[in-house]
């Protein structure tokens, strides 16, 4: 064709020569910087014993860690904690997905429907997600199901919200476009509604996660003999930092690991969307 | 009475809008149009803003329905929108979701063409309106002139009989605005339909149009004048013939340039 639009995007390499001031304010570099000094102050603070002996070295706690793997701890290695928490997750926040995303969508797409469940949702949003652990334990006891339970109700929400919100910001004019071109209400709903949707529902999983982990550690705190939370609670009883600090960590890894597979599933679904740095 | 309008693929017959707000309050927003379109005529609609044009558009698409009046295309009575019409939103209104390709090719796929079909139509317009080489892009990827051809591209994808317009460069800088409006007489050079191009912008409607109706603004927006545009193609701001005309109309209506 002869003409193409006054316009082209071409991919460019930037080529930049080693220096002084290059390696110093290259991003990497720095966030290397940060972690080794991060990791250096908290040596010396432990080694010094500023906080008194309620501090443990990084090298304890990775000691520590390295221990547990191989010993039990009430009948199973930090693996199988690891597990416990992890399945406990799983089943609770699928459990909040798979009815709070659907019931989101309906509510949204249909008014009746709307009329009828969010009365009842609005009562119960505002309460935080732990003031159910108590009931969750006289109805269900203190095994598995109370605490699969209060993770349900905890990602439900976000889970609704987001995805109701997500369709309820379409722009209208959206759906003329489909009309025009000769759709009906079915395809308005399959062509715009759901995937407009799309990225405020990943949202909502994403906070979903990480109020599923706050509500999983605050179960195993009350009540628990397995999990990441329950390896925190031992260490303060047994006066043992590094525990505590250990069962910290991978809390953070392991959640960091959730939220990364929603993140690669959410890239995986909507290629459109522009990449939140940071988050 | 319908079948005196055989020389028009459109009629507008005392065309009226009110909207009504807040349950009791009725805003009118046209009155009393009456227009008709000849087959493969390039129809401007010019008017300043709160002139009722987008309504009269989106009524014309069958997107809205006339308080009073009818509309007629081809003799038939308008109730709702077709394929035998394409719009092209001032917004653009682009499925962020969708690649241009997919875009494009919404039309005929919503119309059930196969797949092969539908991506050989989709690939014809989008070399139509000079995106070769973008078919995979996302619309965050495009600059505003560019998805505005994804935008006149997927409309004419649909193959309709008519084009109508709204707006569509109201969102553009003035060069890409100039270099579009190029662009649209080369595209409808090269695929004649019926159009109705719905612009604020005197130059532009001078630019493009074989006929300009201009539209009396503040709500409700009222018929004010017609008028025929007798310049060769390809046009030249800065003819004579072309300065003059603008002048015309400038003089005539609260529109400034």
């Amino acid at each position: 064709m002869g003409t193409v639009a006054n316009e082209v995007i071409k991919p460019v390499k930037v080529e930049r020569k080693l220096s002084f001031k290059g390696v110093i304010t290259n991003e990497y570099f720095l966030y290397v910087v940060s972690f080794v000094s991060f990791i250096a102050i908290w040596h010396f603070v432990a080694k010094a014993q500023l906080l008194g002996k309620s501090l443990a070295t990084p090298w304890e706690v990775i000691k520590e860690l390295g221990r547990m793997t191989q010993t039990t701890l009430a009948g199973k290695t930090l693996w199988g904690h690891i597990w416990a928490s992890t399945r406990r997750i799983l089943i609770g926040f699928t459990l909040g997905a798979v009815i709070g995303v659907p019931l989101g969508l309906f509510m949204a797409l249909n008014k009746y429907v709307n009329a009828v469940v969010k009365p009842i949702f609005d009562l119960f949003k505002p309460m935080p997600p732990i003031a159910w652990i108590s009931i969750a334990i006289l109805w269900f006891g203190i095994g598995e199901p109370s605490k699969i339970f209060i993770i349900f109700i905890g990602s439900l929400v976000p889970c609704l919200l987001n995805s109701y919100n997500g369709i309820r910001i379409i722009d209208e004019e959206l759906y003329d476009v489909v009309r025009v071109l000769g759709g009906n209400r079915r395809d308005e709903i399959l062509q715009v509604s759901f995937p407009a949707a799309f990225p405020a529902l990943f949202a909502g999983l994403q906070i979903s996660l990480s109020i599923a982990w706050t509500c999983v550690l605050a179960a195993e705190l009350v009540s628990a003999r397995s999990g990441l939370g329950w390896i925190i609670i031992r260490g303060m009883k047994l006066t043992k930092p590094e525990l505590v600090l250990g069962g910290m960590a991978i809390i953070a890894i392991v959640a960091m690991g959730t939220t990364l597979l929603i993140s690669g599933l959410e890239k995986f679904i909507c290629p459109w969307k522009r990449g939140i740095e940071g988050l | 009475m319908a079948g005196e309008n055989k020389n028009y693929k459109i009629v507008c017959e005392n065309v009226s809008k009110a909207f009504i707000q807040k349950g009791t309050q009725r805003v009118h927003v046209l009155e009393g149009i009456s227009l008709e379109v000849k087959n493969n005529e390039f129809l401007v609609i010019l008017g300043p803003g709160q002139s009722g044009k987008t309504t009269l558009l989106r009524i014309i698409a069958g997107l809205e329905t006339p308080t009073e009046g009818r509309i007629f295309l081809d003799d038939k009575k308008v109730a709702g929108p077709g394929q035998d019409r394409g719009l092209v939103f001032q917004t653009y209104m682009l499925f962020a979701w969708r690649t241009v390709m997919g875009n494009v090719e919404m039309g005929p796929k919503l119309r059930g063409v196969s797949k092969a079909k539908r991506r050989e139509i989709a690939q014809h317009y989008i070399d139509l309106v000079g995106l070769t080489g973008f078919e995979k892009h996302y619309p965050h990827q495009l600059s505003g002139g560019m998805k505005q051809r994804v935008g006149i591209a997927r409309a004419y994808a649909n193959d309709p009989e008519i084009m109508l317009l709204d707006e569509p460069f109201g969102q553009l800088d003035a060069q890409t605005r100039y270099f579009m409006e190029k662009e649209t007489v080369r595209i409808w050079e090269a695929e004649k339909r019926t159009v109705i191009f719905v612009t604020n912008n005197i130059d532009e409607a001078v630019y493009l149009g074989d006929r300009i109706i201009t539209l009396k603004g503040k709500l409700p927006g009222k018929m004010d004048s017609a008028y025929k545009v007798d310049l060769p193609r390809p046009r030249e701001h800065t003819d004579m013939q072309f300065l003059e005309l603008r002048q015309r109309i400038t003089d005539a209506t609260q529109l400034t340039l």
